[in-house]
Order: structure tokens, then C-alpha cells, then sequence
């Protein structure tokens, strides 16, 4: 097979993939609507076609707009505040017998309590707002990023550390030089689940800590029996993950660990 | 360009196994905290120029040793010299050649290669290490990821990266082990060419007879449990060598010589 035939064959393949999502989706459109037909009531499950109206409603009169970027701020504010913390301390462990002792017990015990846990101590101690919502996303971003992160650095090579000592590398070039870029793919993964992570806790401290974002927006919808504004919500939130976590994981391939992925 | 200091200056082909002493093992001892040391009291001395093989079966310490060529183990008893110096950690004087998965995954190949110099801030890094992958005829791949070169490929890239520095020693961990046996006996040669050209003094290690008599001019056979130098054989062949030696009667005497050696070794460590 020649090169362009190569190139047609994956066109073809990427043409086909693409073709059967949207198909996937077109289903699952048409199921919605026949099944919102059939109930024929609007607050139990409006059609996709109401949906796309209210959107409408919701980026004219700005509402939309404002809700996503408070969502946005908050997931990104944990999000970095998560990763700035759990990258260090996760690299910190992986090299440290004794602090390794002295913190895995309690992270070990940390670990399984679940977001939604912490909002009412998150409320009690920063009130309503901003800040409890920074919180939970960044205790929800924080666990998969640590533990991705620890087992990049605990999978350094012996030859990657002897081959760079015995070329001259000090203490500090092996630890920029050879231990963080073999964590980096560890970590870039970490960062990605952790993202996802952030997005779906968003949403939980919204809906009961926040008076504004998606989340808060979902709540009193339901409230008002306005199920497609809910579904607005819930269909952007969805959007939005995707759109990010993707970004996220093309932003690993070409940037962070293009190693990783040799085109 | 010269690449490294101290190599014979009349460019002979012999080896010069006279020469001052590069590297020393006085009264060497391991423990791994087993009954019987992993080495066991050995003394050796390996002159400048000097092309040695360190043969033996598995777990006779020979790996052992060449982590304290290198400096990567102290011994717990006995003294490590470079160049008459105590030898005291690992040093860009002593290059290094693994078996496998040594490359760093994360530079290309002519990064990996100029990793060394910029560690020691020499002048012009990348173009020293241009110079190093041309030796090993890899210019072509310079900006390949080393994840997409073959064994082979990467096993030169290797040698280039552990020589970019100058080293005086070039201290090799089977090199060869992992490659299919074309590659490896291509890479023998070429591994003898780069020899000759930059005279470095090399220890190689391996379980291999017949890759210690081709290449080296001094072999050390190993015995196991303990550790310790069973004998050393000076290979007289002339070089430049060519594989066609192997056919030789004399190589084959050497070969069984060795073989009877470390079969006996291999049965030790057997049981």
C-alpha cells in the first residue's frame, strides 16, 4: 500500500468513526423524542426541541452565560489549587521513606470520604458563596492527581537515574531531568481524571453551597418545574466536560508527554 | 577531533595491555547480606586502552562489578582507583552502557546524546552530539523518540550518549543481550571500529564466550558463590577482527578453555 492510499484509508477510518457517533447520537435524539411524545408532559420530559429553545431563551438574555463562567471559575480555582498541592506532595512521598510513613495512613483514611461530605463543614467554615465551591472541587480534583502523580514518581527507572548520574547530573538536574519527566505521564493522566473530577463536584457544591453556576441553575429550576432549563444544565455541564477533558488530552499528547505518543 | 584523552597516540591496532593502570580493584568485597559475599576479595587492574570482557555465569558478580567501576555500589571492603584516584561515585569519567531501557524516553535521540555535555556544561552540546551519532551512522534519527528506533538503533544510541562526554572508561552491562543475533554480531564490529577510532578503556560484561574472545584482548572468567576472578586469558588475535576469526583453531581452543571453566561455575550456581 502506497502513502496516499495510507492517508485515504485512515480518512476513510476517521470518516466512518465520526459518522456512527453522530449516528449514536441521532438515536438517541429520536428515542427522546418519541419517549417525550409519548408521556406528553413537559415537566416529567420535555422534547429535545424544547430544550433547544429554552437554550435559545437562556444565551439571549445572558443567564447562560453568567452561569457557565461561574461554574468554570470554580472548577478551575480547585482544579489548580488541587494540582499545585497534589503534584508536590505526591512527588515529595514517592521519594521519602519517612514522610511516605508518616502521610499515606492519613490520605489512605481521607481518600473515601466523598465530596458532597465535606460541604457541610466547607459551609460551616466559609459561609455561602465562592469559596466552599473552590473547596469541594479541589478536594474532588485532588485525590486522583495525588495518587496518578505518586505512582509516576515511584516509577522512576534505576538506569534512567544511573545513566544520568553517570553522565554528570546533579542532584537538582536528575530531579527536573529524569524524576519529573517520569512522572509526567502519570501525572498528565492524574490531571485529566482529576478535571472530571472537578466538573462533577462543581455541580454538587452548587446545588446546595453557590447562588449561581450550573448547578444552582439545575436546583432552582427543579424548584420552578422548569425541567428544560434542568436539562439546559445538565446538557452543557456534559458539553462543557467533554470539551475540556479533551482539550486536556490533546493538550498531553502534543504538549506534556509527545513521547508518549509518536505520531 | 579527538574525542578521548589518553588513547595510544601511535593509533596501533595492538592492545596495549602495559599501559598504566586506568582502572584498580584492590581487595574488593560485597556483601549482600547473604553467607557468601556477592564478591569475594578481588583485585584487578585494568591498564588505559585496555579492551577487557568480564565473563561469567549468572550471579557471579560481574554486573556487581561494573556498578562499582562505575561507582553506582561502594565495595564494603577494599578500594576503587581511577586512574590511581579513589573512585568514590559516579563521574562522567566512566561512560556507561546498559542492556536495555536506558535511553531517556522523554528526549529525543540527539538530546539524549547531548545530555551529557550540558550536564557538563562543554561548549556546543548539540553539535558534540551530532558528531557522536554520525560515529554511529544515526545522523538520519536525530529527532526521532528513541521509543521509535529499533533495538539495535538504541543500543548505538547508547554508546553514542555514553561517549559524548569523553569518558576515559567505558564501562558496558551486556549491551548486546537483548539483540536477535545478526544485530548483535553487527554491532560487535561496529562497537570495535568505534574502538579503535577513540581508544577508550572498555569493560565489557557478558555471558557470552564468543562476543568476550571477539572483542576484548583480556578476558576475566568469573566463578560464582562467592565471587571471584577464576581466570584471566590474554586474546592474542591481531586487529582490526573480522567474525572470520571464530573459525580460527585457535578460538576455538580458547572457547572451549573458557567453556570448560564456566560450566563448572554454572553447575555451582546451579545447584
Amino acid at each position: 500500500m502506497n502513502r496516499r492510499d495510507h492517508r485515504l484509508d485512515r480518512i476513510r477510518q476517521a470518516a466512518l468513526t465520526i459518522g456512527l457517533g453522530a449516528a449514536g447520537l441521532a438515536i438517541f435524539l429520536a428515542i427522546w423524542t418519541l419517549a417525550s411524545l409519548k408521556l406528553d408532559n413537559d415537566v416529567l420530559l420535555p422534547p429535545p426541541a424544547d430544550v433547544l429553545t429554552t437554550y435559545g431563551e437562556l444565551i439571549a438574555d445572558g443567564s447562560l452565560a453568567g452561569d457557565v463562567k461561574a461554574s468554570i471559575v470554580r472548577v478551575f480555582a480547585g482544579f489548580f489549587a488541587a494540582a499545585s498541592l497534589a503534584v508536590p506532595l505526591a512527588l515529595v512521598l514517592a521519594y521519602s521513606r519517612i514522610l511516605r510513613a508518616l502521610v499515606m495512613p492519613l490520605i489512605a483514611l481521607i481518600r473515601p470520604i466523598p465530596p458532597i461530605a465535606w460541604i457541610p463543614l466547607a459551609i460551616l467554615w466559609m459561609g455561602l458563596g465562592d469559596p466552599p465551591s473552590y473547596f469541594i472541587t479541589a478536594i474532588a480534583a485532588f485525590f486522583p492527581i495525588f495518587i496518578n502523580a505518586f505512582a509516576g514518581g515511584t516509577s522512576l527507572v534505576e538506569e534512567h537515574v544511573n545513566a544520568a548520574r553517570s553522565l554528570g547530573a546533579s542532584p537538582l538536574a536528575l530531579l527536573t531531568t529524569v524524576m519529573l519527566p517520569s512522572a509526567l505521564p502519570s501525572i498528565a493522566t492524574g490531571l485529566r481524571i482529576g478535571l472530571g473530577q472537578a466538573w462533577m463536584a462543581v455541580v454538587t457544591a452548587e446545588l446546595v453551597a453557590a447562588q449561581s453556576g450550573l448547578g444552582y441553575m439545575i436546583q432552582i429550576s427543579r424548584l420552578s418545574l422548569e425541567t428544560s432549563r434542568v436539562l439546559v444544565g445538565m446538557t452543557v455541564i456534559g458539553l462543557l466536560g467533554a470539551l475540556m477533558i479533551g482539550s486536556l488530552g490533546v493538550l498531553e499528547r502534543r504538549v506534556i508527554v509527545p513521547w508518549h505518543y509518536p505520531r | 577531533m579527538r574525542l578521548v584523552a589518553g588513547a595510544s597516540a601511535d593509533g596501533s591496532a595492538t592492545d596495549n595491555i602495559l599501559a598504566k593502570p586506568r582502572l584498580r580493584l584492590e581487595h574488593v568485597t560485597i556483601n549482600y547480606g547473604r553467607s557468601r559475599p556477592a564478591v569475594d576479595d578481588v583485585s584487578l587492574s585494568i591498564g588505559a586502552g585496555e579492551f577487557v570482557a568480564l565473563l561469567g555465569p549468572s550471579g557471579c558478580g560481574k554486573s556487581t562489578l561494573l556498578n562499582v567501576f562505575a561507582g553506582f555500589r561502594s565495595p564494603d571492603r577494599g578500594r576503587v582507583l581511577l586512574d590511581e584516584q579513589p573512585h568514590l561515585g559516579p563521574s562522567a569519567r566512566c561512560g556507561i552502557v546498559f542492556q536495555k531501557h536506558a535511553l531517556f524516553p522523554w528526549m529525543s535521540v540527539i538530546e539524549n546524546v547531548a545530555f551529557g555535555p550540558r550536564r557538563l556544561g562543554l561548549d556546543r552540546p548539540l553539535e558534540r552530539a551530532h558528531a557522536l551519532l554520525d560515529l554511529v551512522g544515526l545522523k538520519d534519527v536525530a529527532h526521532a523518540w528513541p521509543s521509535s528506533l529499533s533495538g539495535g538503533m538504541q543500543q548505538r544510541v547508547g554508546i553514542a550518549r555514553a561517549l559524548a562526554t569523553r569518558p576515559p572508561v567505558l564501562l558496558m552491562d551486556e549491551p548486546f543481550g537483548a539483540l536477535d543475533a545478526q544485530t548483535r554480531s553487527l554491532m560487535q564490529e561496529e562497537l570495535l571500529a568505534i574502538w579503535d577510532k577513540l581508544k577508550p578503556t572498555v569493560v565489557f560484561v557478558t555471558h557470552d564466550i564468543e562476543e568476550a574472545l571477539f572483542l576484548a584482548g583480556r578476558v576475566i572468567v568469573m566463578e560464582s558463590l562467592p565471587g571471584r576472578v577464576a581466570r584471566e586469558i590474554s586474546i592474542p588475535f591481531p586487529r582490526p577482527r573480522a567474525h572470520a576469526i571464530m573459525d580460527q583453531p585457535a578460538f576455538i581452543e580458547h572457547r572451549r578453555e573458557i567453556a570448560d571453566v564456566i560450566r563448572i561455575e554454572a553447575r555451582k550456581a546451579f545447584r
